[in-house]
């Protein structure tokens, strides 16, 4: 497991922290006062926890205008997708395998 | 996808395959039969699995019986709609738990169409964004050397054997 691995359990060790990423996933992007607003923690600390959560590699911020907006990285989906892109065409797969073994034996 | 100007919403994972056999025959190997195909190492409990069941109606159970003697949820059936379509909730979080939040849940649609050679299977796997947060540690647990991935790299292996 490479460091940038262990960072993001590190960063994603914390349940506020879970919460925030949970919450951009939804509504993102979305600015720190927006995010201050829903959670019973300060403005600085929610702060933090993005700090936290963009070394991880987990948000990716943009500014915009004057504000500054926080999203979940796009890739970390991405991923998820490809992944069951493959798990479903092997288990596609082995289920046709199955019924028309079965259909052979009829 | 990669845009920041909307919410990070997915594409479907879509899929589809015909088999050579009725749409009944296929919604019941599908359902009923779903311990005789279903990947062997893709479980979430603690030992071994040693059988795979989906209960046959709306509401079911989608779970496996584990050597231990342990039962794992994985899923629950929302739509019952034999022979011709079937919903499933994903309830897996990326810490390979299970997941009671169906709002934290993605969803897999399976149709059944009849077609000249047999019957076509259409597979919707939606809602990935649900898992959300943990889509990234999911990543990981996925890439990490001995995951999921490197076990279906084993079965595909194996499947395109036979």
């Amino acid at each position: 497991m490479n460091t940038y691995q262990n960072a993001q359990f590190a960063a994603l060790g914390d349940a506020t922290r879970r919460a925030i990423l949970a919450r951009l996933a939804e509504e993102g992007p979305l600015a720190v006062g927006e995010l201050a607003n829903e959670f019973p923690v300060s403005r600085p600390a929610i702060s933090q926890h993005l700090r936290v959560l963009k070394s991880a590699h987990l948000v990716i911020d943009r500014a915009r205008g004057t504000r500054r907006l926080y999203a979940v990285n796009p890739d970390a989906i991405a991923d998820l997708h490809k992944y069951f892109e493959r798990f479903w065409t092997q288990a596609l797969r082995a289920f046709k395998k199955k019924v028309e073994q079965d259909a052979k034996e009829a | 996808m990669t845009s920041m100007t909307g919410s990070t919403v997915p594409a479907s994972v879509k899929k589809s395959v015909t088999v050579r056999a009725d749409v009944k025959k296929a919604f019941r190997v599908f359902t009923e039969d779903y311990d005789s195909w279903w990947p062997r190492s893709h479980h979430i409990g603690k030992s071994p699995m040693k059988k795979a069941i989906i209960e046959a109606k709306a509401g079911g159970r989608c779970y496996t019986e584990q050597e231990d003697g342990t039962e794992c949820d994985w899923g629950q059936v929302l739509v019952w709609e034999p022979p011709r379509r079937l919903v499933i909730a994903w309830q897996i979080t990326h810490e390979w738990g299970y997941q009671p939040d169906l709002a934290q849940s993605s969803e897999v649609e399976i149709r059944f169409t009849p077609v000249d050679s047999g019957t076509r299977v259409d597979l919707e796997h939606r809602h990935l964004e649900r898992h959300g947060a943990g889509a990234t540690a999911m990543r990981t647990a996925i890439d990490s050397e001995g995951g999921w991935g490197s076990l279906l790299q084993l079965f595909a292996t194996r499947a395109n054997q036979d």
